[in-house]
């Protein structure tokens, strides 16, 4: 074989591992998006490799990162979920903190303040309640404090490509996470005559968490198979 | 997040209904204790996003064009990256470079060149100081691919080490008046004339009328040339006289000998200097010399 060959060979090999990559990460967003409530079809979620090649190979022969975006809406059993309870105080809640959500993969091998705008500028332009950022590389600090600073507009998030290669809860010892209502939380708090702050902590920084996109003050039903007990479950507040 | 209506728990003491009025106070101070930190914390907030903001109006500096540049700022733009420079931390400094370099400009904020773009791989570089083998140093190329030059790398230091490591909302009234420095400031018109001067070309001869030049500046008092080889800005001015002069002379019968006592103490060789009814230091001259 040529060295011309072999190099051909080489770049052709390391492209269909790029492409697998991309479609695994591909993949795992549309999962987490689904588990969180919002409305997918069963063949966006478990699309192949071949028709995701199909579907977003550029000219060059590459996968585009910059054609990798899409957007979902929640579905209705997630709209309740989030809805407000009428209190006392509050007669006519406030509507669901939830819409639809935007995602984009970044192609940018830097992603500062410039790209960060340009994101959240894309989304309150075109009326997303959520967007998630998929970059190749880490997002610098000041970038970063862009989030919180247009919290009121818009939701961030963000997530390195290389994090979703696999989705984490698929993984055993990954127990199962579930969120409750703002029903089920009061109900809880109410059957174990608690405060919310006595309940055992997750952060809003946990994998878990940031896959489910949990938010503070929310709790989550955590599922654990056990030989001795069986099914047993333990709740923890988003802090 | 204590409401009114949140069942008493078992956790807590029942209120002694006998200390109720002073624990009703402690309910006020705590409260004033919370809103202070709370304020604090909002103040923290501001001074953040203060810093975010000024971030994003410098990452694209200098709004300035030709004829100024990193060594001669227009001082518009020098005046509002010192102003907005004032809450940086360092750590907030190097992140205004990333993002800078993010960009393609220049590390230096107010620098209009784009930052280098060394080809080729490889970690390091090797800069060779003058044409001798011997002097040089080794610089990782990600180091040299901040800025456009070693100047300005230079210029952007000089910036950092005169920021404040302490956070902004934590420092005191004086250190928040703490002003920067440039090592290139904007520069007056005739500096610039005076530069242009020592740069030119002159052939032959140029080293030798480089240095008249240099030194008719000195001569002179001008700044720039003078100030730029190293040497201190020094400025003769003679004292105005007003009024006669008047041979001294020891006139113990006209004088009044209790006050020439009270002053004797000051004299030196027979003068006492006087303070404040001489010339008025201005702003200008009092800081200036000092500078480089
Ligand atoms: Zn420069």
């Amino acid at each position: 074989m040529s060295t011309e060959e072999d190099r051909q060979a080489k770049a052709r090999e390391a492209e269909s591992r790029e492409s697998a990559r991309l479609w695994r990460a591909w993949r795992t967003v549309h999962e987490m998006l689904q588990d969180r409530g919002y409305t997918l079809t069963e063949e966006e979620v478990t699309i192949s490799l071949d028709n995701f090649k199909s579907q977003f190979t550029g000219a060059d022969g590459s996968i585009n990162r910059s054609m990798m975006k899409f957007s979902a809406n929640p579905s209705d059993a997630m709209m309740k979920r989030y809805s407000n309870l009428p209190t006392d105080r509050e007669p006519t809640p406030a509507p669901p903190d939830i819409g639809t959500i935007w995602v984009e993969f970044l192609p940018d091998s830097n992603v500062g303040i410039k790209q960060m705008r340009n994101f959240a500028q894309h989304l309150s332009s075109n009326n997303f309640h959520t967007g998630i950022l998929i970059t190749t590389v880490n997002i610098t600090s000041a970038a970063l404090k862009i989030i919180p600073a247009v919290a009121a507009d818009t939701r961030i998030e963000t997530f390195l490509e290389q994090d979703l290669l696999v989705n984490i809860t698929h993984h055993d010892l990954v127990p199962k996470h579930v969120l409750l209502s703002k029903e089920e939380k009061t109900a809880l708090l109410q059957r174990y005559r608690l405060k919310d702050t006595q309940l055992p902590r997750v952060q809003t920084s946990d994998p878990v968490a940031r896959y489910l996109g949990l938010r503070r003050g929310q709790v989550v039903k955590i599922i654990r198979m056990s030989e001795t007990a069986g099914r047993y479950a333990s709740y923890r507040l988003c802090v | 997040m204590t409401t009114p209506k949140m069942p008493v728990s078992i956790l807590k003491k029942a209120t002694n209904p006998a200390t109720n009025s002073s624990s009703n106070s402690r309910d006020d101070r705590n409260r004033a204790l919370a809103l202070h930190h709370a304020g604090l914390i909002q103040q923290r907030k501001d001074i953040e996003l203060e810093i975010l903001l000024s971030m994003e109006t410098l990452m694209d500096y200098p709004l300035a064009t030709f004829p100024y540049n990193a060594s001669n700022p227009s001082p518009e733009d020098a005046k509002t990256f010192k102003d907005l420079l004032w809450p940086f931390q360092p750590s907030d400094y190097d992140a205004l470079l990333v993002e800078r370099n993010i960009n393609g400009h220049c590390g230096y904020t107010l620098c209009p060149n784009p930052r280098l773009k060394e080809e080729g791989g490889g970690k390091y570089r090797v800069i060779y100081k003058s044409g001798k083998a011997k002097d040089f140093k080794v610089v990782e190329k990600e180091e040299l691919e901040k800025w456009c030059s070693e100047d300005c790398a230079r210029r952007a230091l000089y910036v950092r080490v005169q920021l404040s490591e302490t956070p902004a909302w934590e420092r005191g009234a004086f250190q928040s008046l703490g002003r920067i420095d440039l090592l290139d400031e904007p520069k007056s018109d005739d500096v610039v004339v005076m530069d242009g001067i020592a740069q030119m070309q002159l052939g032959g001869e140029e080293r030798d009328r480089q240095q008249k030049t240099a030194n008719l500046a000195l001569e002179r008092g001008d700044r720039g040339t003078a100030a730029q080889s190293g040497l201190v800005d020094v400025r003769i001015q003679e004292n105005q006289v007003q009024g006669n002069a008047q041979p001294p002379s020891l006139d113990i019968d006209n004088g009044d000998l209790s006050r020439r006592l009270d002053d004797m103490h000051l004299a030196l060789e027979g003068h006492i200097p006087t303070f404040g009814t001489g010339r008025q230091i201005s702003q200008d001259e009092e800081d200036t010399d000092w500078k480089l």
